[in-house]
């Protein structure tokens, strides 16, 4: 079979075929709706996963069950890979005791969201808070902000973002009591279908049955009498405590596996619509600059080219404060051409002076400057300054970490199609509720008709990370109402387009007692302010016992977006903390692992026996103290996160073999893990890939990565410049256990295996005798012998 | 100009400028989107094609260097997703966000194209595709699981 390629359009066709668009499309695999009051009108296929209007009356908003006992269960949350589009799936089929394997995860509709409001019935987190089984533990959303100002409160999904490591967390209570409303309506639907008490009704794998005769009906069979079967007393429904699970705690395989092993799935990348239109756009790569002139006459004859515009700064309100750069789009039949005409055409920057003046040198000595100038104290207790004052000896040492991006292996990119009144975005989009804020602030077509149709994203690693794809996508397609039009960043936009994990330095000091644990402390971090970088992440609490200690933020004002990448700030926190407390405990002479215990049994903090027990596993699956080859050797740390507030808390301590060569060559041989499983983890398995990835992850960051500045822009913008860490890397043995714990977790998706940034720094020092404290360790000569 | 590629085993005609690489000919012209673009240098094997069987970083390979050759993408590895590799990667639930997987799927068919029993030493020189999730820890179990399964006595289909 010879097939043709695609039809070539020539300007009067593009222009008809814009003007066609407006009015309907009929090809494709994506079908208008008449009008934006009409409902989404969505057909799928192939590996399309969106909201698409169920066929049949839905339950609830979260499920759909259909005569053959399909059950779409709809998940408002993204598939980036850690899991969610199984785990959450799981929580919901746990309450409804469908049949599992006839279970098939949707999106949810992020429009819907903006039109309808969240059931009462979800509103009240059950139970009281992160220690009591029977509950919700602690959602993150207490005030349910939204984006934009105001926002939509109690809307239908309510947090629709994909950040902080949360979405089991802030989920889990109400997608339990979403599958618990519907089986409740539809033994209802039943037991008024057979006028027999509902309470002789059992359901168990999508069949109901009637204790007394024995009789039985299917979930696929009752599902349209009980979507119009109200549920009589919604508040008093109540979910299953962790001992009472039976499919959440077992280890499911994800149910995007299969799609992602034949290249089926749909991403955002891979959106194809009739009449779509690609965009190559190029920023200014001095953040701040925008556009001064550009020649769009001398590559307008390129082959596809169809136009081109200039784009200013995305609105900061947009974009969460961060200023990104204002650009150029060109729009072409296909988007190599777009990019193609792109690279030929001439472009004139205006680039604030003050901007291009920054370098990784310049923002360094500013930084450390930060350090000596006043800050703010976050915790103070004891006197620290007596202490060092009468002090013989105070130990030293300062930190650094780099500008961090979190190149995610999918490019920006965003479909948009805005027509006079409705806006459709296609996107992998770890915030949608934001991106249908900005397309209604873009377009001033209001939110309730802002479609956005939710894609798997190729890698998320921060929320924010996704920088102004959107924004910028929605402001070309505003200006090109009726076309589809396909934005796609090159890998070097990319870079651009992201926001960093800020560029960070600490200084620690400590002085030892006659016991050779720390009598003082005093922790001073610098970076730069406004962003979720490390100042706003989270505090360096002393988790380790020291009668003084004073913490500090000094900073300092640089033009780089930062923003949430994978870890935040607490990333470089446990790098500081964490090598800090190794290089103490070599002062005094002592072994890291047992000076950390005691330190930690010295606290009052109430997971202290938890952090001890992550500590002794750790050690004891690791062989520690056992000996080892020349050229090896082990690091411990404690990897925590609300461990020191009683309430829910995520706790691990890993044992990392690391061997030097003589030539300098670091392998991470062997990992250790101890995890807390705290009152039960949803699925296991999905939480050991999300420990095995960030070990990796991490290794990579303290190994390898570093963005640097001159000028103004980044350097390093692409992976020739940006190594990432091959399978060659990888630890060739993991080993996680977990253990139990009386708590909900806080969520292990971002800030697990942070320990391998200090314990390689250890490693090298016990192996080769040098100690370094500026990542990446590459930029140093680890050879020895 | 036009060119002729198979692409499995389908004959297409393009129309496309020599340089444009073949990665967007798969995926643009001919309409598979299962090979991702992701650094457009030739680094990160994302759109990692098979061409005349040998493994190919598509975003940088011309079309006209493809011309009358025979290419094998993602979507030609099975009809029903159950090529011994394909089953060995989900048996593992070896991807995270997937994105880097169908590259990394055919690079690891090509080594076991022509090295049946990989060692780790082997995985680790071949399969240099980069995964940002580092879902490495389980490609590398997958990849060992698929050669016991395309072993002739393993029963399973060709």
């Amino acid at each position: 079979m010879t097939r043709g390629a695609s039809p070539g359009l020539d300007r009067r066709e593009f222009l008809a075929t814009a003007a066609a668009a407006n009015a309907a499309f009929v090809l494709g695999f994506w079908l208008p709706p008449r009008g934006a009051k009409a409902a989404e009108n969505v057909t799928n296929v192939g590996g399309a996963v969106w909201y698409e209007d169920p066929a049949v009356p839905e339950v609830n908003a979260w499920i759909v069950i259909e005569p053959d006992d399909t059950v779409t269960i709809r998940i408002a949350q993204t598939e980036l890979g850690q899991g969610v589009w199984t785990s959450n799936a799981m929580i919901v089929c746990e309450e409804l005791q469908c049949d599992w394997r006839k279970v098939r995860p949707q999106y949810a509709s992020a429009n819907r969201d903006a039109r309808e409001m969240a059931p009462a019935w979800t509103l009240n987190v059950m139970g009281n808070g992160g220690t009591d089984p029977k509950g919700g533990g602690e959602p993150a959303f207490g005030t349910r902000a939204r984006p934009g100002g105001q926002g939509i409160p109690d809307s239908l999904y309510r947090r629709m973002r994909t950040n902080a490591a949360s979405s089991v967390k802030d989920g889990r209570y109400y997608l339990q009591l979403a599958g618990a409303e519907a089986r409740e309506r539809l033994l209802l639907a039943a037991a008024e279908l057979w006028s027999v008490p509902v309470a002789e009704l059992t359901a168990k794998d999508s069949v109901i049955t009637h204790s007394g005769s024995g009789r039985t009906t299917t979930y696929g069979a009752i599902a349209e009498r009980a979507a119009q079967t109200p549920h009589p007393h919604p508040e008093a429904i109540t979910i299953k405590s962790p001992d009472q699970w039976t499919l959440m705690g077992t280890e499911q395989k994800n149910f995007d596996v299969p799609m992602k092993v034949t290249g089926e799935t749909i991403y955002g990348i891979d959106v194809r619509l009739p009449g779509m239109k690609w965009a190559a756009v190029r920023a200014c790569p001095v953040y701040g600059g925008s556009v001064k002139s550009y020649d769009f006459e001398s590559v307008r004859g390129l082959p596809g080219v169809r136009s081109a515009m200039q784009f200013p700064i995305p609105d900061p309100a947009l974009t969460r404060g961060r200023v990104f750069s204002g650009g150029v789009a060109v729009l072409a039949d296909t988007w190599h051409q777009a990019k193609t005409a792109l690279e030929r055409m001439p472009i004139e920057w205006q680039i604030p002076a003050q901007n291009a003046a920054f370098n990784t040198a310049n923002m360094r000595a500013a930084l450390v400057a930060a350090l000596d100038a006043p800050g703010r104290v976050r915790v103070n207790h004891g006197d620290v300054d007596a202490v060092f004052a009468g002090a013989d000896r105070i130990i030293e040492a300062t930190y650094s970490t780099p500008y961090l991006p979190r190149a995610r292996m999918e490019p920006g990119n965003a479909t948009v199609l805005v027509t006079d009144d409705r806006v459709d975005i296609w996107i992998g989009d770890q915030g949608p509720q934001e991106t249908r804020f900005s397309a209604a602030e873009i377009t001033g077509i209001p939110e309730e008709n802002v479609y956005l149709h939710m894609c798997h994203l190729g890698g998320g690693f921060g929320r924010n990370g996704n920088g102004p794809q959107a924004e910028q996508a929605l402001m070309i397609a505003n200006a090109h109402r009726g076309v589809p039009i396909h934005l796609l960043w090159t890998r070097e936009e990319d870079f651009i387009g992201t926001t960093y994990r800020a560029m960070g330095v600490a200084r620690l000091k400590a002085v030892l007692g006659d016991d050779g644990f720390p009598a003082a402390l005093e922790v001073r971090t610098g970076m730069q302010q406004d962003g979720f970088g490390p100042e706003a992440s989270f505090d360096v609490v002393s988790r380790y016992y020291v009668p003084n200690y004073r913490f500090s933020n000094h900073t300092t004002s640089f033009h780089v977006p930062v923003g949430t990448r994978r870890g935040v700030g607490q990333a470089a926190h446990e790098f500081y903390r964490e090598s800090f407390i190794d290089e103490l405990a070599r002062a005094a002479g002592q072994d890291p692992y047992l000076y950390r215990r005691e330190l930690i049994a010295r606290t009052g903090l109430p997971w202290k026996d938890d952090m001890i027990q992550a500590l002794d596993l750790a050690a004891e699956m690791s062989g520690w103290g056992t000996p080892l080859p020349q050229g090896m050797a082990r690091a411990i740390a404690l990897e925590e996160r609300g461990g020191e507030t009683g309430g829910s808390a995520t706790i691990s301590a890993m044992v990392h073999t690391v061997s030097v060569s003589r030539d300098g060559r670091v392998k991470l041989e062997r990992v250790d893990v101890a995890h807390d499983a705290g009152f039960g983890l949803v699925n296991p398995l999905s939480v050991k890939k999300q420990i095995e990835g960030q070990i990796t992850w991490f290794y990579n960051d303290a190994m390898h990565q570093a963005c640097t500045v001159e000028e103004g822009r980044i350097v390093e913008n692409n992976f020739h410049l940006f190594p990432l860490s091959r399978i060659d890397e990888d630890p060739p043995e993991i080993n996680v256990r977990f253990f139990p714990t009386n708590h909900w977790l806080i969520g292990m998706g971002h800030d697990r295996g942070t320990s391998v940034q200090s314990a390689i720094g250890d490693a090298v020092f016990q192996i080769t005798g040098k100690r370094f404290r500026d990542l990446p360790y590459r930029a140093h000569d680890l050879s020895w012998g | 100009m036009a060119f002729e590629v198979r692409v499995n085993g389908t004959q297409y005609s393009v129309d496309a400028d020599p340089g444009t690489p073949l990665l967007w000919v798969i995926r643009d012209v001919i309409g598979l989107t299962g090979t991702k673009f992701s650094c457009g240098i030739g680094q990160c094997g994302a759109c990692t094609v098979h061409l005349d069987g040998q493994p190919v970083r598509s975003c940088i390979l011309p079309v006209a260097a493809a011309a009358g050759k025979s290419i094998a993408t993602i979507e030609g590895v099975s009809r029903d997703g159950n090529h011994p590799i394909q089953r060995a990667w989900k048996e593992l639930d070896a991807p995270q966000c997937g994105y880097c997987q169908s590259g990394m799927i055919m690079s690891a068919l090509a080594l076991l194209a022509k090295n049946p029993n990989p060692t780790d030493a082997d995985i680790d020189r071949e399969v240099t595709n980069a995964c940002r999730c580092s879902s490495y820890h389980r490609v590398r179990q997958a990849i060992h699981r698929a050669a016991e399964l395309m072993k002739p006595e393993a029963g399973a289909q060709a």
